[in-house]
């Protein structure tokens, strides 16, 4: 076998192992999220064409590892009935991870796995200069590490304080993390900092009268980051986004930006170094039509 | 008329969460339980009460403590 079939297989997520004639099979997973049969079926193939091991990779992937080389066809077809795809790997889009996101987690405030769906769909192993992780976070907790991916999503919640009738009882100000609320009761006011507020909605979960309510959620857009050999953590670009279509179309300006700038083997924090923020962000704004 | 007080300043949690919810089983519905309590507490003991159906109201505070007065609900 060439080093160039070597390669073709590798980008098709069947990467060689140490010992010679054996491949571990990265399968394609979206968010971290397996149903039942998948499982079965991974377990079943892992049996039957492996040797009974499953990895689970840094970034909510699975790969069935000491698969024979005459076996991956028979794998592939094996797991393709249950919904189970076969990963990528070289210089695509890979793995879109994701946390549960609001319809699981008390704390969430986007649906990230439906965007990770949505992401997937329209990105997942298209061709880029080089690798290019995504990974979103339903909240500023930021389980899933957005700065550390090349383009990261955070959900984000912005208060707003209803006056009436609040007993400006200060809870709301000692649960704020960033110390973002001012409250003097002596003169009925209160003030809630938006370039402090980092949108965890801690003052709305713990507001016991609800007179800090949810003004508006939406998305954080992080570009650049990476870890390997020399990490760099990505960097917030635009405000935030009010919709998920609109986040959508934020990745695939980045996207696009790193297609035209991005060189050959050149992480796009690299890149980023080169161009500077403000170009990327002038390329999506514009791309999106945002002022 | 006085009410029972449970202070959870020495706790973390879930030990604060317990300790409200075995609080409120030991009265009847409608009954108020007074919680002095700080910190971490504030935000994830009263987002749990409200999501349970208890009412927490009269909050007020000594230095950095707060005291609810928590009427129970159902």
């Amino acid at each position: 076998m060439s080093e160039a079939d070597y390669k073709e297989l590798k980008k098709g997520g069947m990467m060689r192992q140490a010992e010679a004639g054996l491949f571990s099979v990265r399968l394609h997973v979206v968010g971290g999220r397996l149903a039942t049969p998948q499982l079965r079926a991974i377990r079943e193939a892992a049996d039957r064409f492996g040797q009974g091991e499953i990895h689970l990779t840094s970034r909510q992937g699975v790969e069935i590892p000491h698969i024979p080389q005459g076996a991956l066809a028979a794998l592939k077809e094996f797991l393709a009935p249950s919904g189970v795809g076969v990963g990528v790997c070289g210089p695509t889009v890979r793995t879109v991870t994701a946390c549960q996101g609001c319809r699981v987690c008390p704390s969430g405030v986007i649906d990230s796995p439906e965007l990770a769906v949505a992401v997937d769909r329209e990105l997942y192993g298209k061709p880029v200069p080089h690798k290019f992780k995504v990974g979103i976070s339903g909240c500023v907790n930021n389980c899933m590490k957005a700065e550390e991916n090349d383009a990261g999503i955070k959900g984000w919640i912005d208060p707003r304080w209803e006056e009436s009738a609040c007993d400006f009882c200060g809870i709301c100000e000692a649960v704020c993390p960033a110390k973002a609320i001012l409250l003097s009761a002596g003169d009925g006011k209160l003030v809630i900092d938006p370039a402090l507020c980092i949108g965890c909605g801690d003052c709305i979960t713990s507001c016991p009268t609800g007179n800090m309510r949810e003004k508006s959620r939406g998305y954080r857009i992080f570009a650049g980051g990476k870890f390997g050999r020399k990490p760099s953590l990505g960097k917030q670009i635009l405000e935030v986004l009010r919709t998920k279509e609109e986040a959508m179309a934020a990745i695939l300006a980045v996207l696009d930006f790193f297609r035209e700038h991005g060189k050959p083997r050149e992480r796009f924090g690299d890149t980023l170094q080169g161009t500077g923020f403000p170009a990327l962000e002038t390329f999506v704004k514009g791309r999106m039509g945002l002022p | 008329m006085t009410t029972p007080t449970l202070d959870i300043t020495g706790d973390v949690c879930p030990m604060t969460f317990v300790k409200v919810k075995m609080g409120l089983q030991g009265i009847p519905p409608q009954e108020t339980l007074t919680v002095r309590l700080k910190g971490e507490a504030l935000k994830n003991v009263i987002s749990s009460l409200k999501a349970e159906g208890h009412l927490v109201a009269n909050v007020s505070r000594e230095e950095g403590i707060f005291l609810l007065e928590v009427t129970k609900g159902g």
